[in-house]
């Protein structure tokens, strides 16, 4: 089998864990210290044991602020068994949504070549949109696949099998790939003090946003935040192998519900 | 001078905490109530590489440096101070005596099965007529060919239950009084005449396995002498003074358990209409128990940091024990008294912690021993 990286995206973010909730539901960041998330350490431990098997590079590549870039952020992701890291840390992207997020792992992506896979976590911990792997795989032009249980990687492709709420999909795929994992998907233990001490010796790259020729898209502006009204299950299921049938009636039942009125969304 | 801590040492910390409260914190009750020692831990410090942390790396071992060595510790005993004498016991009175007095064949044949696990360390210095007074100690080692046979009778050697590996203090040349007699041996726990008797039934870290050795005509090869005939109390004092650090940072980890125990206490637990931490009078306890904490914090990452940079550091190991042993039955004697009469029950681990604190004051010389060694250094 011939593959030469395998990536992980991973973000060094707030631990949410240390986080305060205020009496109104607001949610304080500000003093909680930043870490790989633990989402991102199941990818990380995952992508290790597939790029041990297949000698392949395993690369982290990280995107954020600055404060991604310190020693001891890319110290915490290395430690966990990268073989080294890129980080794209840039004042720009102190608050990068999905898309800048995902634009800037596609340029360094492009820019490492000769990469079979891109693996993710299921989300990250502090936003938890789950988007930027779709968004990153639409940008590369790669097929995309969440929710992923198990990889196994052969010549040119990869089987896996993904959680669906039906149960287990065994699906082949053509590489290279975006992938993203279940939280379950591997289980993570801190590192150990070899691979902590370890860590300080291997390479890092650290690139701005001007250093990959990018041009930030622009992801809209927050206007206000409005808390989410209390939400219920209805139950509904739509059980139809058409598709355009199946839209018909869900677009029907949030009609029926209110949640959708003549224009678009309620 | 503000100590800085590196980033390896800041992960030390996020690894072994993370370790601790998945595999440790959730057995710390049961081990204490049963006096049961934490043999299923063993494997599991060894994979984080907890057991060769002091072993250079060419042994098997992690070669970090004191002060993560400390953090170890102190994160270990955050949540279980039996487990923090473990690895303390095993790292610095057993391992660390080898690694710097060991010639090379010992180390080869030692470092790596206590790196791994394969072999838990002890280290037995204390008789029943030699405790504070190591200078009388009474076991004897006469040389006989290519042996010394060991006779006589150590207590209180932590880890002596399960522990593979000795480091023994006799008295070899038998015509020489006082300290001066006194070699270092390794002795293996299957050696003929070699016996390890009933373990003590304690008041605090209970897990911990302390037991008395015997020894009856026990022939030890003259290749396990560590060191020269006659360095056994340099060498023993030089163990002693990088194990108080570890016994600092243990006594730093389990005030730091029962602080935070408290301060999450005092947020909950209401009284006249609003939660106890609203109270002045617990706020200057919380305050007066953070700053305690920190102070004695400081004392052992300055003591590791000397250890580390190999420069003097007996005075400051010696303060940082004596400092943080009383400070630790302080924090932990308040963290009871914020929570009131369930803190006295064994629903919640302020009195464990509390009776594993205590030792802290006792072992590796007491809080006496540590004065004598402090003023002496003034006073000459
Ligand atoms: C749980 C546990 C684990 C232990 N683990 C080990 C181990 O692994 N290996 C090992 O070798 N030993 C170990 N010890 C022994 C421990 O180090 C001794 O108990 C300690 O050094 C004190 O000695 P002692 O008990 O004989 O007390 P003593 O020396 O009899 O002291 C009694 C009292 O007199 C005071 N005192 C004694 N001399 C002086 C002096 N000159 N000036 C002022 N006050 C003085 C002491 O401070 C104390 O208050 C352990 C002990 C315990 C309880």
């Amino acid at each position: 089998m011939n593959i030469v990286n395998i990536v992980v995206a991973y973000k060094y973010a707030p631990d949410p864990q240390e986080a305060t909730v205020s009496s109104d539901g607001t949610v304080d960041f500000s003093r909680a210290k930043a870490v790989v998330s633990d989402y991102d350490a199941v990818a990380i431990g995952y992508g290790r044991r597939l790029a041990t098997a297949c000698g392949a590079t395993l690369v982290g590549v990280c995107v954020g602020g600055p404060q991604s870039a310190k020693p001891v952020a890319t110290k915490a992701a290395l430690s966990r068994g990268l073989d080294r890291v890129v980080v794209v840390a840039d004042d720009e992207l102190e608050t990068a949504g999905s898309t800048r997020t995902a634009q800037a792992i596609a340029a360094v992506v492009s820019q490492l070549g000769d990469v079979a896979l891109v693996l993710a976590g299921d989300s990250s911990m502090d936003v938890a949109a789950r988007m930027t792997p779709s968004v990153l795989a639409g940008l590369l032009g790669w097929p995309m696949l969440s929710d992923v249980e198990t990889v196994a990687l052969a010549d040119g492709s990869a089987a896996l099998e993904r959680l669906t709420p039906q149960g287990v999909q065994s699906i082949t795929v053509a590489l290279p790939a975006v992938v993203s994992l279940t939280s379950e998907a591997w289980p993570v233990k801190p590192p150990g003090m070899k691979d902590l001490l370890a860590a300080g010796k291997k390479p890092v790259e650290i690139k701005s946003v001007a250093d990959l020729g990018l041009t930030l898209a622009d992801e809209g502006t927050v206007v206000s935040r409005a808390k989410l009204g209390g939400s219920a299950r209805l139950g509904v299921v739509i059980d139809t192998s058409d598709p355009a049938a199946a839209a018909a009636t869900l677009v029907e039942a949030l009609r029926a519900a209110g949640a959708l009125s003549e224009g678009g969304l309620a | 001078m503000p100590f800085q801590l590196t980033d390896e040492q800041l992960l030390t910390r996020d690894a072994v905490r993370q370790f601790a409260e998945a595999e440790i914190a959730p057995i710390a009750a049961e081990i204490d109530r049963d006096h049961r020692p934490p043999l299923e831990s063993i494997p599991k410090l060894a994979e984080l590489g907890l057991l060769g942390l002091v072993i250079p790396e060419e042994y098997g071992g992690t070669g970090a440096d004191s002060v993560s060595f400390a953090i170890a510790i102190e994160e270990l005993s955050r949540v279980c101070g039996t487990h923090g004498v473990l690895v303390e016991a095993h790292s610095s009175l057993c391992t660390w005596p080898i690694v710097h007095h060991g010639n090379a064949e010992q180390k080869q044949k030692y470092l790596p099965a206590l790196a791994s696990g394969e072999a838990i360390g002890a280290f037995g210095l204390t008789e029943p007529g030699a405790g504070s007074d190591a200078a009388h100690t009474a076991t004897t080692a006469q040389r006989d060919g290519d042996d010394f046979v060991l006779n006589g009778q150590k207590i209180f050697i932590t880890n002596g239950g399960f522990a593979k590996t000795f480091v023994v203090i006799a008295r070899s040349l038998l015509d020489v009084p006082g300290v001066k007699g006194l070699s270092a041996f390794i002795v293996e726990r299957d050696t003929p005449g070699f016996q390890v008797l009933e373990p003590e039934r304690k008041m605090g870290i209970r897990g911990s396995s302390t037991t008395p050795l015997a020894f009856s005509d026990c022939r030890v090869p003259a290749a396990n002498l560590l060191g020269r005939e006659g360095e056994g109390f340099k060498i023993a004092m030089q163990t002693l003074d990088g194990g108080r650090t570890g016994i600092a940072a243990q006594a730093v980890g389990i005030a730091q358990g029962a602080f935070e125990a408290a301060c999450a206490y005092a947020k909950e637990r209401v009284q006249f209409g609003q939660p106890i931490a609203a109270l002045q009078a617990i706020q200057w306890m919380i305050a007066d128990m953070a700053v305690d904490l920190e102070a004695g914090r400081a004392l052992v990452y300055q003591a590791a940091d000397l250890e580390s940079r190999q420069e003097p550091h007996s005075q400051a190991s010696a303060m940082a024990k004596l400092f943080c042993g009383e400070m630790a039955t302080r924090v932990t004697g308040k963290a009871i008294q914020i929570h009131g009469g369930v803190g006295y029950t064994e629903a919640y681990p302020v009195e464990r912690m509390y009776r594993d604190a205590k030792i802290t004051e006792i072992y590796e010389g007491t809080s006496e021993i540590q004065r004598l060694v402090i003023a002496r250094q003034y006073l000459r």
